[in-house]
């Protein structure tokens, strides 16, 4: 009978096309302004790293004023000092571990008639490569000895490979960079992860990778400016290796385990290190050293903004007043139907047969209201594009569950809407209808 | 074959109570080719719906085929009308969006016949009422005459056993009635037990046996009566 009440439907939704086009695009209108809000969310909050995001951690530590807590006590600082850092590095107690941060810098160029090229920069130590897994088309990471020597090295992005050396293997060339010559060991291929989850906070984590990256021990010695959140306390200086030495939170911190054991591990030494560091003088609030996984520091740094969860949930509300429409124009369509309904009684229809053929009628509606939602939902999304830039890109783009999605919150939501007409217009007196018709 | 004891049907609306049937005691034998006259507003629709499982009696006992009917759910109801009855309404009633394959083809549907059995059934009664050449056509495009014999013919897709005629001819002029009459009468003479509500006295008269419906009490109508009032 499905087929029947398939075709049913189509001579129905045909005889009676301006209603029927009036409902789809009801229900397209509201499923485009909800998928569109969906799609943006769906791709922020996706997993940018599938296949590690399991092993990868963030560490915070609570190194704050004691009298004055960080963000009223409820976290510590999402970075850690300098020192920190350095140390936990140096103790190697993770199966990998990486420090970073942001910078920019020049590069001079290397012909005279050439103008210098102005670029951001991932400072890092070796294992951010590996840890991120970040794709090469020519050379590699750097090894982790540069971390120590402090040997000019660097990792060109593709994009500023193609720039500087038309998309060549450059490695084994050089380089300036704010007057200092680097040797490229490595460029990588086109590496874009979204949301940027090596950094991310509300503003930032849809930004795009960086143009080159440099080893950490160029911000250390200042061969490059800093450009990145800082987090201090207590008295400042001016000076470079005072504010090294500071308990100023600024730099990412990030470690990889291979099982819950090692998690547990580090957990311990996290918990010995700060004790240490206790009898330095330091660490004088209450314990609150913070493995964090992925989704535990995208939630902390609001990858996910309220004002996106607000956006959804209007958008939805919008859904719920288009189907309320679409209650309202099917209820008049099938009560228009009563006569009929009361003469496919007569002929033998049950009640639940009728009820049957017209949520047939009214999931056709909605997978007709879903299709043309995704179009409408295109639209929303290459406005936006067009309203925010290149770098929304990412999070615009329609994929096959995200559509196979639409579909069905279409279909469910006009079935779910077509319940009450439905039930009415099957409730009708049959005796009454065909003694009317 | 169908009996009814002692039925009663009253409609209740805020404080006001109708009674459409009072104690209705009749039983209609198969082959029967039954009039039911009355003047308007007697309880002649209200006894075609009982009959026909469109509306449910109040009291009394009302038995199809020795089955008693008062407690059946929606869904035997349904299949009983189904199997059992056919229906021809004074406004056709036919689907306005089918063609005459697909109006004939909608009780067929609902017994489960398959597509062969139903393309079948559909061809020959179509063929037996004459517009079987115009199967394609919406029920617009016919006469009220040729809908009546579509709606005839969807009425004996499924063979059943009681024909229910509410004013069969009561939107045909005069000429198209006598047609359905002759039908009808076919029908009946082949077995089909014909219950037929009509106002037409004349056409009352052709039926096997009359009643008559007056402040729904039912009364048998003699044949020399039936004569007198002719």
């Amino acid at each position: 009978m499905f087929f029947y009440y398939l075709r049913l439907a189509r001579i129905s939704i045909l005889r009676h096309w301006g209603l029927s086009l009036l409902m789809v695009t009801a229900i397209a209108l509201g499923i485009g302004a909800a998928m569109t809000t969906v799609t943006v969310n769906y791709l922020m909050s996706a997993d940018p790293i599938p296949s590690k995001s399991h092993a990868l951690h963030t560490i915070q530590l609570d190194n704050w004023d004691e009298s004055n807590p960080f963000k009223e006590g409820l976290e510590p600082p999402p970075f850690l000092t300098y020192r920190d850092a350095k140390n936990l590095l140096s103790a190697k107690k993770a199966q990998r571990q990486t420090m970073h941060t942001a910078a920019k810098a020049v590069i001079e160029p290397l012909a005279e008639e050439d103008l210098p090229l102005y670029v951001t920069v991932r400072a890092n130590t070796a294992d951010f490569f590996t840890m991120f897994e970040t794709p090469f088309v020519y050379g590699g990471p750097w090894q982790k000895e540069v971390d120590d020597n402090n040997d000019l090295v660097v990792v060109l992005s593709e994009k500023i490979n193609e720039r500087l050396f038309a998309g060549e293997n450059s490695v084994g060339k050089s380089i300036k960079i704010n007057g200092d010559l680097y040797k490229v060991v490595g460029v990588l291929a086109n590496w874009q992860p979204k949301p940027r989850f090596y950094h991310v906070d509300k503003v930032k984590a849809f930004d795009d990778s960086e143009d080159i990256f440099l080893p950490f021990t160029a911000i250390t010695r200042k061969k490059i400016n800093f450009d990145d959140n800082s987090y201090c306390w207590g008295p400042t200086t001016d000076n470079w290796q005072d504010y090294l030495n500071s308990e100023c939170a600024w730099v990412h911190f990030w470690v990889e385990f291979n099982s819950p054991a090692e998690k547990q591990q580090y957990r311990d030494f996290l918990n010995g290190y700060v004790e240490e560091q206790r009898l330095y003088g330091r660490f004088k609030r209450p314990n609150d050293n913070r493995i964090n996984t992925l989704e535990q520091w995208f939630k902390a740094r609001e990858v996910i903004n309220k004002d996106n969860n607000m956006l959804m949930a209007m958008a939805f509300l919008f859904l719920g007043v288009c189907l309320l429409n679409t209650v309202g124009l099917l209820l008049a369509k099938f009560l228009g139907k009563s006569p009929e309904i009361g003469l496919r009684q007569a002929l033998g229809a049950s009640k639940s047969t009728l009820f049957y053929q017209y949520m047939v009628e009214s999931a056709c509606i909605g997978v007709m209201g879903g299709l043309l939602g995704l179009l409408f939902t295109y639209l929303g999304l290459a406005g936006i594009e067009v309203l925010y830039g290149e770098k929304m890109k990412a999070l615009v783009t329609l994929d096959a569950q995200l559509v196979i999605f639409a579909i069905l919150l279409s279909v469910a939501a006009t079935v779910i809407a077509g319940l009450y007409p439905t039930w009415r217009a099957c409730n009708v007196a049959p005796a009454n209808q065909l003694k009317s018709q | 074959m169908l009996s009814m004891n002692n039925l009663c049907k009253v409609f209740q609306s805020a404080d006001i109570q109708t009674h459409a049937l009072r104690e209705v005691n009749l039983s209609v034998n198969e082959g029967d080719f039954l009039s039911v006259t009355g003047p308007s507003g007697s309880g002649k629709t209200t006894f075609l719906n009982i009959a026909g499982l469109l509306e449910n009696h109040s009291s009394g006992e009302f038995l199809l085929d020795g089955e008693n009917v008062g407690a059946l759910k929606d869904s035997a109801r349904s299949r009983l009308r189904n199997q059992k009855i056919g229906f021809i309404f004074q406004g056709f009633n036919l689907i306005p969006d089918l063609n005459l394959y697909d109006n004939v083809d909608v009780p067929l549907r609902y017994r489960g016949f398959n597509a062969r059995e139903r393309k079948q059934r559909i061809h020959s009664q179509l063929e037996r009422v004459g517009l079987a050449s115009r199967m394609k056509h919406l029920p617009a495009q016919l006469s009220g005459g040729q809908q009546q014999r579509v709606a005839i013919a969807r009425a004996l897709a499924t063979d059943p056993r009681f024909l229910l005629a509410d004013e069969p001819t009561g939107n045909l002029d005069s000429e198209m009635a006598q047609g359905v009459m002759s039908l009808l009468e076919e029908i009946n003479q082949q077995g089909t037990t014909i219950i037929m509500v009509t106002h037409d006295t004349e056409l009352a008269q052709r039926a096997s046996r009359s009643i008559q419906i007056k402040d729904g009490r039912v009364s048998e109508v003699p044949p020399l009566m039936k004569r007198v009032i002719a």
